[in-house]
């Protein structure tokens, strides 16, 4: 099985700056991360990997150079090869020219049998690239996924978050899935894989390379939507609640409920 | 400080650091209390392939040496000593295989060790023969194909949670140290039992128990290096596994450390965080200095074993002597610097400075450690 997995470098929340200027986030490249929901996708991809060795893993990352040292992270975990797609021409390209452009350079690389990506970032949480990236290639998507398994080389089964429901579906190749953030947890570097990634270096894709890419349609000009303005949202209603002489199993489950809220 | 290890080497360290930081962390005070092997870290440990660093390529390994072991068993400490020493007595019990092991044996144990198949163990101590290694009364007498041991070792670390153990008897009492060999004993051998389990102060996760070998049958071609080498097998093995316990040291003062550091600059006392105390600050000074010099000589005493020396015997044992030291002395002032919280177990610097004790007391006591150093300067005059 070709599985591809689109994998985006995103600011660390924790660290973002703002640019009211430019109403963009700072992209300061010591502060980038892989997307969570990606890396959710990816482990998923990996466990087929693990079910049928024969497989080959990629991941497509579009963002500027400074992404690299991120994307050898997905090395580590065991991608077999990671694609950067990497131009000037690309920046500020918003939901739908990433989505067209990832289109492009996903056929040019040649057919996969499924896409994985994660359900949204953390930077733009539009949510859309998923399926339009599936519109552009025309192929069959499903979103909001939680759990793939693979039943055959030709069929997965899936699971799908609805609200407080799960639906289970069965899905012939090829598809493109998005996946909810924390539906897995991804696993730990190997050893081997680490030492790969030392010299690994990500083939860098440039608009040049693509065929039939209309540079119209992307970056800045290419563009549908605009950001109008900017703003920092301030938490100020604080609450707190005290837990007095609360037994240890009464503390993990308080902590558990702060977790799922940082 | 940087210590200018290979980009490998920094991997290595990486790995095992999120491991401690992101696993061991999180069930070290747990592990510790109930007294869990953790055989969970020991599985991801062979996931991420860590098991194998310091076992040769040939036997599936990555190849490393000492030093490798070290950073792994360094960066565990950080968090849990008694995690750290379950992974390092596998070392323990693997480094005599490497060193006199036969192709055949090698083949066989050292590859399940390396992917982390088979954990190992090392069978020396008796009650009567501590610091006194000689004085072993565990006997084997060939017979025919096997050899058959009787007697029992105490304090074996992994004891009962391995799958391989590397166990010293006499083969012939009239020879003093020259008539112990050593022979590989796997779990599951007819006559070889379990017995008490230590309930100890320290490095309360790992599983330290009593051997019992009545009429063990022990395959003759189990044998490690001729008969009569078994003390020096036991002597080369603590050469190279010493900074193993001196790398334990340095990761539960270097845990200690950073939990008091971070403390010191959060606790208000007087209007002031602690680390605006001048008393303080001088203890945090010494701890950071103590630390600095007990890794620079860890490393470079691996950094000579694994360059292929002859003899560092004396380097192997003053770098576990200063670090065993360092380890105590900075967990008794970590636990100062944080007051009654340094003495309760919501906090896990009472457990470092618990667990620090052993350090200055296996793998040969600090005491035999400073004889055997001794004589090795004065043998040099
Ligand atoms: C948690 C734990 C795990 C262990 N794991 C293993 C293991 O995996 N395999 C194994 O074989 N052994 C293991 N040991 C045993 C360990 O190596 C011995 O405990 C150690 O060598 C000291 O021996 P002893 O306890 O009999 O003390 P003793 O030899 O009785 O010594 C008691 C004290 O007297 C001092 N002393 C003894 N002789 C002299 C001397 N000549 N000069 C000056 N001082 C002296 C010692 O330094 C020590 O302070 C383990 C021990 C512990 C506590």
């Amino acid at each position: 099985m070709n599985i591809l997995v689109c994998v985006k470098q995103v600011i660390d929340p924790d660290k973002i700056e703002y640019s009211p200027a430019t109403k963009t986030v700072k992209r300061n490249p010591q502060h980038l991360m892989n997307n969570p929901a990606d890396l959710n996708a990816l482990e998923f991809a990996l466990r087929i990997k693990d079910t049928f060795p024969d497989s080959r893993v990629y991941t497509l990352s579009m963002g500027a150079l400074e992404c690299k040292e991120r994307i050898k992270e997905l090395v580590e975990l065991g991608v077999d090869e990671a694609i950067l797609l990497s131009d000037k021409r690309l920046a500020g390209s918003d939901a739908s020219a990433t989505s067209y452009a990832l289109s492009c350079a996903i056929e040019s690389l040649g057919k996969f049998d499924l896409i994985l990506c994660g359900e949204h970032s953390l930077d733009g949480e539009t949510s859309i690239v998923p399926p339009q990236l599936a519109e552009y290639l025309g192929i069959c998507h499903l979103t909001s996924i939680v759990d793939i398994k693979p039943k055959d080389q030709n069929t997965l089964e899936v699971v799908k978050k609805i609200e407080n429901a799960l639906a289970r579906f069965e899905v012939k190749l090829p598809v493109l899935l998005s996946v909810k953030k924390d539906s897995n947890s991804v696993r730990f570097p190997k050893l081997s894989f680490m030492i790969r990634a030392l010299l690994y270096e990500p083939m860098i894709l440039s608009l040049d390379s693509l065929k039939d890419i209309d540079v119209k349609r992307i970056g800045l000009e290419g563009s549908k939507t605009t950001v109008d303005e900017f703003k920092e949202e301030k938490i100020e209603n604080f609450s707190c609640e005290i837990f007095e002489q609360g037994s240890f199993k009464e503390i993990e489950c308080i902590v558990d409920a702060v977790l799922k809220y940082i | 400080m940087d210590y200018f290890l290979s980009e490998e080497q920094k991997v290595i360290k990486r790995l095992a650091k999120r491991i401690s930081d992101e696993v061991i962390s999180k069930v070290a005070g747990k592990y510790d209390k109930e007294g869990i092997f953790p055989r969970d870290i020991l599985d991801l440990l062979a996931y991420t392939e860590l098991t194998g660093v310091y076992i040769p390529k040939e036997y599936g390994g990555f190849g490393g040496g000492v030093m490798e072991m070290c950073l792994v068993v360094e960066e565990l400490s950080r968090n849990c000593a008694g995690i750290a020493v379950s992974y390092a007595a596998t070392a323990l019990g693997a480094y005599p295989i490497m060193l006199y092991g036969t192709q055949e044996q090698k083949e066989k144990y050292l590859t399940k060790i390396a992917k982390g198949e088979a954990i190992a163990a090392f069978a020396l101590t008796e009650a009567d023969a501590g610091s006194d290694v000689s004085n072993i009364k565990t006997v084997a007498e060939k017979n025919g194909d096997f050899y058959i041991l009787n007697g029992n070792k105490h304090w074996i670390t992994n004891g009962g949670e391995a799958d391989i153990y590397v166990v010293f008897a006499v083969t012939d009492k009239s020879k003093g140290p020259r008539g112990i060999s050593a022979f590989i004993v796997e779990k599951g051998y007819e006559g070889f039992y379990f017995g008490k389990k230590e309930d100890k102060m320290g490095i309360r996760a790992s599983s330290t128990t009593e051997l019992v070998f009545e009429n063990c049958k022990v395959p003759k071609e189990n044998l490690l290096g001729r008969e009569g080498t078994g003390f020096i097998i036991a002597m080369k093995t603590f050469d190279r596994t010493r900074p193993g316990v001196a790398a334990m040291a340095v990761g539960i003062a270097q845990g200690a450390y950073e939990h008091a550091l971070k403390y010191a600059k959060e606790r208000v006392q007087f209007g002031q965080p602690l680390s605006s105390f001048q008393a303080i600050q001088h203890m945090l000074a010494d701890m950071y200095i103590n630390i600095e010099a007990a890794r620079a000589l860890l490393y470079s005493t691996c950094k000579m074993i694994d360059s292929g020396a002859k003899d560092y015997t004396k380097e192997s044992s003053a770098c576990k002597v200063f670090a065993s030291d360092v380890a105590m002395k900075v967990t008794i002032d970590a636990v100062q610097i944080m007051g009654g919280n340094g003495y309760v177990k919501d906090y896990p610097v009472e457990k470092m400075m618990r667990d620090a004790k052993v350090t200055q007391i296996f793998e040969g006591a600090n005491q035999i450690q400073r004889n055997i150093i001794a004589s090795e300067i004065v043998k040099e005059l």
